[in-house]
C-alpha cells in the first residue's frame, strides 16, 4: 500500500481540569487513504467528533489538548504545527462539515460572503473572482440558482440546501481531505441520501480523500473503503469496509452490526445495545466494553486488550477474538 | 421600510395621548399654579384682581377636560402654548434648549460606545485574565454608582482640587475665545462622562456577555475551521453577531440617557431639556410641563423604533412587518 494520505498515531486528546481529566481520545491510530473514505463510527461519547477536531486543530480551549502522539499530514505533524501554520492548513488542504447545518453557518453572513472569504484567504483571490468562483461551487454541488443563493442567508435555506452549501465551502480550495462529522444525521432521509451522493461525485471527481463520522452503519457500508469502530476514546476494529462487514471480529461492532433496524415484510427489529458508555472521566481498567460485552471474562475486566492484528489489515481490540 | 417607519410613527399616538392625559392629571394634582405666588407679593396692590385676570386669561378657570381638549386642539394646529414662566413660546423654548440636550446625550452615547465595545471584547478575549477580573470588577463598582454621583466626584476631582475643567454652563463667559469649539468641548467633557460613566459600565458587561455566548457558537466554529484569523473571525463573525443585542439596548437607552439628563443638568447647571422641564415643574408652568413632558416621550417612543430599525439592520433574519 501506498503511503498513507494521513496517519495518525496514538492520539490523546484529554479535558484536563483541576477536578477531573476526561480522556475523549485515549490512544487512537488509523489513516486515511489519498481518495478513499474512511468511515468511523461508534456509540456517541466514543470520541468521533474530538478525534476530528483534534486532526483540525479545534480542540475547545481552554481544558482540551493534545496530550500525546501524532497527526502526520503531508510530512508534517498537525498537532505540533504553530498557529498561525495550521490556519494555512485548515479549510485549504483539510476541511470540515459540522452536523448541524443551521448552526455551522453565520446567521448574519449571506451564503456568498462565506464562500468567499475561504477562497480569499487561501487562493488569495479578489472578491470579484471568488465571487464567480463561488457561483460554480453551489452549481457544482447542485444549485441551478447559484448566483441568487449567493445573495441569500442561511435561514432562508433548507437544511440540504444549507448542508450543501458546507460542502461547496469545505470543497472550495480542493482540499486533500475532507472530514464530515456526521453530516446527514440533522437532515431527513430523502435529503441524507442526496448529500452522500453528492459527496460521492465530488469525491470521485476531485480525489478528496473522506473522513465520515457517523451513527450509522447503512452509510458507512455504502460509502466507506475502510472503516475504523471506536469505544470509549479507543479503536476497538479497523479494517476495510467489507473485511468488517462480512467478519466483525469484536464483540462490540457485533453488537453494533445486530443493532441495524432490519426491516422486512412482517417485523422490524432494533436491538440497541443493553447498558451504557462508561464515563470519559472514569473507565474502567480493563476492556471498555466489558461491561456491556456478552461473552466478556473475568480476565477482560482486569487487562485492557491491546489492537491485534487478525487477518492483514484487520485489527481487533479484543483477546478473545 | 420606509412605510414601516411611517407606520411605527403613526401607532405612537395613542401612547402619547394616554400618556398626556395622564400627565395632564398629575400636573393638576400638583398643589399651586403658576401665578398663585402672585396674591403673597405685597408689591402688587390689586394682587386678588390680576390673579383672577390671568387664571381667566390662561383658562386656569375651566373644568380640567376642556383645558385638556383646549391643549390638544392647539396642539393639532402646531401650538404648544406659551410658557407662563419664560413668557415665550413653548415650542421656542424648546428649540433653545433641546440642541444641548441632543450635544450632551450624544457625546455621551459616543463615549459609551467607543470605550465600552472594545474593552468588553477585550474582557472576552481574555477570560478570567487579570485584566478581564479587574476591569469587570471596576465596571460594576461603576455600575453600581448613580450618575449624580460621579458627577460630584468628577466635580471636586477636576473642577474643584484640580482647576482643569469647568463645572457649569455651556461657554465661559467673558473671555475672548468664549463660545469656541475648544471652549465648548472643555463645558462638555465632566457632564458627557457623568452622564455616560453608569452607561459605559452597562455597556461594557453586555459586550462581554454577549461576545462569550457568540465565541462558542458553532458558526465560530465553522469560521475557524476554513482557516480564517483570529481578527477576522473575531470581527467577522463574532462581534457581528453579538453587536446585535447591543445596539439594539442602545435605542432603548436612548430615551433613558434624556431622562439621565435631567439631574446632571441640574448639577452642572446646563441649560438643557432637564433644566427646562425643572423648572417648569417648578413653576407650575402647565404648557411648558406638558411641552417638554410631550417631548421625553416622544424621544422614548423613538429611541424604541431606532432599537428596532438597527435590529432589522444588523440581523437578516428579522422582518418588519
Ligand atoms: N468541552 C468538553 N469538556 C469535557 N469533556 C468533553 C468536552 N467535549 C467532549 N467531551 C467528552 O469527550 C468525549 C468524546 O466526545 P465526542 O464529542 O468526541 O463524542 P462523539 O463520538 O462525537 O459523540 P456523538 O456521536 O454524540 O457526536 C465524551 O465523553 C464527552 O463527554
Ligand atoms: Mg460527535
Amino acid at each position: 500500500m501506498s503511503e498513507p494520505l494521513l496517519k495518525v498515531s496514538n492520539l490523546k486528546t484529554y479535558f484536563i481540569s483541576k477536578y477531573r481529566t476526561v480522556k475523549a481520545v485515549d490512544g487512537v491510530d488509523f489513516e486515511v487513504q489519498k481518495g478513499k473514505v474512511l468511515g468511523i463510527v461508534g456509540e456517541s461519547g466514543s470520541g468521533k467528533s474530538m478525534t476530528s477536531l483534534s486532526i483540525m486543530g479545534l480542540i475547545p480551549p481552554p481544558y482540551g489538548k493534545i496530550v500525546e502522539g501524532e497527526i502526520r499530514f503531508e510530512g508534517v505533524d498537525l498537532s505540533k504545527l504553530s498557529e498561525k501554520k495550521m490556519n494555512d492548513v485548515r479549510g485549504n488542504r483539510i476541511s470540515m462539515i459540522f452536523q448541524e447545518p443551521m448552526s455551522a453557518l453565520n446567521p448574519v453572513l449571506k451564503i456568498g460572503e462565506q464562500i468567499d472569504e475561504v477562497l480569499i484567504r487561501h487562493k488569495r483571490l479578489s472578491k470579484s473572482e471568488a465571487r464567480r468562483k463561488s457561483i460554480q461551487l453551489l452549481q457544482s454541488v447542485g444549485f441551478p440558482r447559484a448566483e441568487q443563493i449567493v445573495n441569500e442567508y442561511p435561514h432562508q435555506l433548507s437544511g440540504g440546501m444549507r448542508q450543501r452549501a458546507m460542502i461547496a465551502m469545505a470543497m472550495a480550495c480542493e482540499p486533500s481531505i475532507l472530514i464530515a462529522d456526521e453530516p446527514t444525521t440533522a437532515l431527513d432521509v430523502t435529503i441524507q441520501a442526496q448529500v452522500l451522493d453528492l459527496m460521492r461525485d465530488l469525491k470521485e471527481h476531485t480525489g478528496t480523500a473522506i473522513v465520515l463520522i457517523t451513527h450509522d452503519l447503512g452509510v458507512v457500508a455504502d460509502m466507506a473503503d475502510d472503516m475504523i469502530v471506536m469505544y470509549g476514546g479507543q479503536v476497538v476494529e479497523s479494517g476495510t469496509a467489507d473485511d468488517i462487514f462480512n467478519t466483525p471480529l469484536h464483540p462490540y461492532t457485533n453488537a453494533l452490526m445486530e443493532s441495524i433496524p432490519v426491516i422486512d415484510e412482517e417485523r422490524e427489529r432494533l436491538t440497541a445495545i443493553p447498558g451504557t458508555v462508561p464515563s470519559a472521566a472514569n473507565f474502567p481498567q480493563g476492556c471498555r466494553f466489558a461491561e456491556r460485552c456478552a461473552i466478556a471474562q473475568a480476565s477482560c475486566h482486569e487487562k485492557m486488550p491491546e489492537l491485534r492484528e487478525l487477518q492483514p489489515g484487520h485489527l481487533v481490540r479484543c483477546d478473545l477474538a | 421600510m420606509a412605510a414601516y417607519i411611517i407606520r411605527r410613527l403613526l401607532g405612537m399616538i395613542p401612547t402619547l395621548f394616554v400618556i398626556t392625559v395622564i400627565v395632564f392629571l398629575l400636573m393638576h394634582a400638583m398643589p399651586g399654579n403658576a401665578f398663585e405666588a402672585l396674591v403673597f407679593n405685597p408689591k402688587i396692590k390689586n394682587a386678588a384682581e390680576v390673579y383672577k385676570r390671568l387664571v381667566a386669561e390662561n383658562g386656569l378657570n375651566q373644568s380640567l377636560p376642556v383645558q385638556y381638549i383646549h391643549w390638544i386642539n392647539n396642539l393639532i394646529h402646531g401650538n404648544l402654548g406659551i410658557s407662563s414662566s419664560l413668557n415665550m413660546p413653548v415650542s421656542e423654548a424648546i428649540g433653545t434648549y433641546l440642541p444641548n440636550t441632543l450635544i450632551l446625550a450624544i457625546t455621551a452615547e459616543i463615549i459609551i460606545l467607543v470605550i465600552s465595545l472594545p474593552i468588553g471584547l477585550y474582557q472576552a478575549n481574555k477570560v478570567n485574565g487579570k485584566l478581564d477580573v479587574s476591569t469587570s470588577f471596576v465596571a460594576i463598582f461603576l455600575y453600581s454608582i448613580p450618575g449624580f454621583v460621579f458627577a460630584l466626584v468628577l466635580i471636586f476631582l477636576f473642577s474643584f482640587l484640580e482647576k482643569w475643567l469647568p463645572s457649569s454652563g455651556t461657554v465661559t463667559p467673558g473671555i475672548a475665545t468664549s463660545g469656541s469649539l475648544g471652549d465648548r468641548l472643555t463645558h462638555l467633557i465632566l457632564p458627557a462622562l457623568s452622564l455616560a460613566l453608569p452607561s459605559m459600565a452597562y455597556y461594557t458587561r453586555l459586550t462581554r456577555s454577549n461576545t462569550l455566548s457568540v465565541i462558542v457558537a458553532d458558526f465560530v466554529r465553522t469560521a475557524r475551521a476554513k482557516g480564517l484569523r483570529r481578527p477576522r473571525v473575531m470581527f467577522r463573525h463574532v462581534l457581528r453577531n453579538a453587536i446585535i443585542p447591543i445596539v439594539t439596548q442602545f435605542g432603548f437607552d436612548i430615551g433613558g440617557l434624556f431622562g439621565g439628563a435631567v439631574l446632571i443638568e441640574q448639577i452642572f447647571t446646563w441649560p438643557g431639556m432637564g433644566e427646562l422641564s425643572f423648572n417648569a415643574t417648578i413653576n407650575r408652568d402647565y404648557p411648558l410641563i406638558l411641552g417638554t413632558t410631550l417631548l421625553f416621550a416622544v424621544m422614548v417612543l423613538i429611541g424604541n423604533l431606532i432599537a428596532d430599525i438597527l435590529l432589522a439592520i444588523s440581523d437578516p433574519r428579522v422582518r418588519y412587518d
